[in-house]
């Protein structure tokens, strides 16, 4: 273990090396990716001007991080308590799973000032991971533990209280750790929307016409450092208290399908609860908008979006602007998507045959995966420019990590046995693979897909906003730079909309294709 | 809950009175009797241990009684009462084949959960917890972790934890099922020595003949398909039975005759 950190520490060296004496000597590279000191020659030059954006974004990251998981835990307990709950809450937790949280950031702003848009999309990012995490940790507990408290006259609550609270702390601290980097994220996210003064998201807009490298490197690596932080901290606070292990870690990154059981009801409660899970999310937003006393031409509730949509005057514009967004927007996002997880898969297979490969990648990707994809903007924009390519780059970049992180599992969960029996027939590692582990780790795309299809979108929607000035993402932002309110309210509930319909398409292909088998 | 259903007969002596008790497990379409028609009464201050094959519902038995289950028909009576409202009062102790601790308590405090479970004073209790950890012979390891621990020291933890409340009737699930051969003939001793410290109503499900000749007072065999009592057999010897016991000529011919009991019909 010590010996591979030595390893990792010194290849870690050798890259700033590598990198300081390119940037150093060719002037086009320097153009392009300058170098590790030049970067710490501008973080001492904008001192200045990053603790200030450093200090907003870390506040509202925090805040949101302490709110939306209170509200994550809460709701875990609720949901494992009140499984009707659970159900009813399906499409509220689908939307709040699948959707591109740079589209609420616009909304947070109309019903919002300061800094709450960044907190309370902060917070509403993290919201499912912990709540998954969390509710996972209740359920899975030791069968047996339940039989004792019944035994003296103890009912569910005891068994909440004295079994599966203390069980949970583990999955608790795991989803704890996946947030942490998550709530950056959403602030960094929220500070695009609400047009804010201090944050990171915001000096990385204001520098983004300059296109320093050395500033725009500098703005991406710094966000890395506090999301990592951020990660580090949980995770040694869950190995100190809980002793969580990389299997704890993977529980958090779930997609609903993973958590939500699906319950033995009749035909028309099955109706009725879908009927329930699917309204709730508009409910929830009419009731936003009614509480907050906003006026309706700034924040209209879903019948007047619908009516802008399909009726009111201007409305086949307005479909028709919205429709060449998703056309440009869509596209793109299917192929990041696609090259994400195909990438992703043969790296997977690669740890297979050469399982030193595998040891030296997973610990590389889960730590990756961490970084926020907002880092990634200054350095495709160096590198790629402003085109489609950009876009798509982000997609497959922050597809590709977490997909390898779950295939990779897939791929050590092939039985060993199944495994041995080709060996034993004198096949080697190619023939193995192609006729055992493949096929076993196959299954794992299904859930790989459902996991980061919403992420190729959100990356897609993130480099049309910031870089290509195209699509859906660009057509929020000119839009909340118009005052378009009704466009800004009807670009936000169709892009949730899509990712949640991908999202439900993706897990009805894979249950049709599990009838097959 | 506990009134209504005690119009049966009354039983003086019986601590527990199994009436007529069927169960059915149907999964898929394939329904099994798990019990058929079962009667059972166990005498106050008694050591009855069920013998029977896997599947012949013995532990779906136990639970019954301890009220995890509901019978499809019969009753249950525990000190004449029905078993949710007696376990309510902390009157039932129970310790099942895996010993079920809460790996982030220590074993005081695993001991202690049934009275938290019932909201009963830890402070007065504190005595009581040390007193029984030293009588399972886990003195010095009060503040140890379950994880820190064998596999017959969970054990031991667990039936400390069973008698914490001072229960009138006990319930153990193969109690030492999980253990090595070696290892359950010297907890066969303890549990006897425990036992007699305060003789307790006691129900044991084992599928070990030895153990259930060397404990009990009454052993009651079961058997498969439907799940049904085929023989209820008084064992006479006298206590403490001493180790020597299991070497003896005696014990041999109970346990034959147990043996010949448990054999399929066709066999005999």
């Amino acid at each position: 273990m010590k010996r591979e950190s030595v390893k990792a520490a010194l290849g870690l060296l050798a890259t700033l090396a590598v990198w300081e004496i390119l940037g150093r000597s060719i002037p086009s590279v320097r153009d392009l990716i300058t170098s590790p000191s030049l970067i710490l020659a501008q973080y001492w030059t904008d001192a200045g001007l990053y603790i200030p954006h450093l200090l907003a974004t870390i506040r509202s990251s925090a805040l949101g991080f302490i709110i939306g998981n209170c509200a994550g835990v809460a709701a875990a307990i609720v949901f494992s308590r009140f499984p009707a709950f659970e159900n009813a809450f399906r499409g509220v937790n689908i939307a709040l799973f699948a959707m591109p949280a740079i589209v609420v950031g616009p909304i947070l702003a109309i019903i919002f000032s300061d800094n709450l848009p960044q907190i309370i999309l902060a917070a509403l990012v993290v919201y499912f991971p912990t709540m998954s995490a969390t509710l996972v940790g209740l359920r899975d507990i030791d069968p047996r533990l339940p039989d004792v408290i019944h035994a003296y006259g103890g009912g569910s609550n005891a068994i909440l209280r004295f079994v599966r609270l203390r069980s949970a702390l583990p999955a608790i601290l795991a989803g704890l750790r996946t947030a942490a980097p998550l709530s950056v994220l959403g602030a960094i996210l929220g500070e695009f929307g609400s047009g804010v003064r201090w944050g990171l998201g915001s000096f990385l807009l204001g520098s983004l016409g300059d296109a320093d490298p050395a500033r725009l490197l500098g703005i991406g690596l710094a966000a890395t450092a506090v999301s990592i932080a951020g990660y580090a901290v949980f995770s040694w606070l869950g190995g100190r208290m809980a002793g969580a292990s990389l299997a704890v870690t993977l529980a958090a990154d779930r997609s609903p399908d993973q958590i939500i059981p699906a319950g033995r009801y009749s035909w028309a409660q099955r109706t009725t609860l879908l009927f329930v899970a699917g309204m709730l999310p508009f409910v929830l937003w009419w009731l936003t908008v009614r509480i907050s006393h906003i006026s309706p031409i700034i924040a209209p509730g879903p019948v007047q979006t619908a009516r802008y949509l399909v009726s009111g005057p201007g409305s086949s514009d307005a479909r028709s602007s919205l429709l060449d967004a998703l056309a440009q927007t869509l596209p793109l996002a299917g192929l990041g998507l696609v090259c994400g997880i195909a990438a992703a898969f043969v790296v997977a297979a690669l740890t297979v045959t050469s399982p030193s490969v595998a040891k030296i990648i997973l610990p590389v990707a889960i730590l990756l995966q961490s970084m926020p994809l907002i880092a990634l903007v200054p350095l495709v924009l160096l590198l790629f420019g402003r085109g489609d390519v950009a876009s798509v780059l982000i997609s497959v970049l922050v597809v590709f990590f977490p997909a390898f992180v779950l295939l990779a599992q897939g791929f050590a969960l092939v039985p060993r046995a199944a495994r041995e029996l080709v060996q034993v027939y004198g096949g080697g590692r190619g023939k193995e693979l192609l006729l055992v582990s493949v096929p076993h780790a196959a299954s794992y795309l299904f859930a790989a897909a459902k996991l980061v299809a919403p992420r190729a979108l959100l990356g897609v929607m993130v480099a049309e906003w910031l870089l290509t000035g195209k699509g859906l993402g660009n057509l929020l932002n000119t839009s909340r730079g118009l005052l378009d309110y009704d466009m800004v309210w009807a670009g936000a509930v169709i892009s949730i909309l899509v990712a949640v319909v991908a999202y439900e398409a993706i897990s009805l292909v894979e249950r049709l294709s599990q009838g097959l088998r | 809950m506990a009134s209504g259903r005690l119009d049966a007969q009354p039983y003086e002596s019986a601590d527990l009175s199994i009436e007529a008790v069927s169960k059915t497990f149907s999964t898929r379409g394939a329904s099994t009797q798990a019990l058929a028609s079962i009667s059972l009464k166990v005498r106050r201050g008694s050591f009855s241990a069920i013998i029977g094959p896997s599947g012949c519902g013995k532990s779906t038995l136990l639970r019954i009684v301890a009220g995890l289950e509901q019978p499809d028909s019969g009753t249950v009576l525990v000190r004449n009462e029905l078993p949710q409202a007696f376990r309510a009062r902390g009157e039932l102790g129970i310790a099942f084949q895996d010993p079920a601790l809460l790996s982030w308590r220590t074993v005081r405090r695993n001991v202690a959960l049934p009275l938290q479970v019932l909201n009963r004073p830890l402070n007065s209790h504190r005595q009581r917890i040390d007193d029984l950890i030293e009588l399972v012979g886990l003195s010095g390891y009060a503040d140890a972790l379950p994880g820190q621990l064998s596999g017959g020291m969970r054990q031991r933890v667990s039936i400390a934890r069973a008698l914490v409340t001072n229960p009138s009737v006990l319930l153990l699930d193969e109690p030492f099922g999980a253990l090595d051969q070696i290892l359950r003939r010297s907890m066969s001793q303890e549990l006897q020595r425990i036992w007699m410290a305060s003789p307790t109503t006691t129900l044991m499900v084992t599928h070990s003949i030895d153990e259930a000749a060397f404990l009990a007072d009454q052993v009651v065999v079961m058997n498969s398909e439907p799940g049904r009592i085929v023989d209820n057999i008084a064992i006479p010897f006298p206590r403490p039975r001493a180790p020597e016991l299991l070497t003896s000529p005696e014990f041999h011919t109970v346990c034959d005759r147990l043996a010949a009991a448990l054999a399929p019909r066709g066999t005999q």
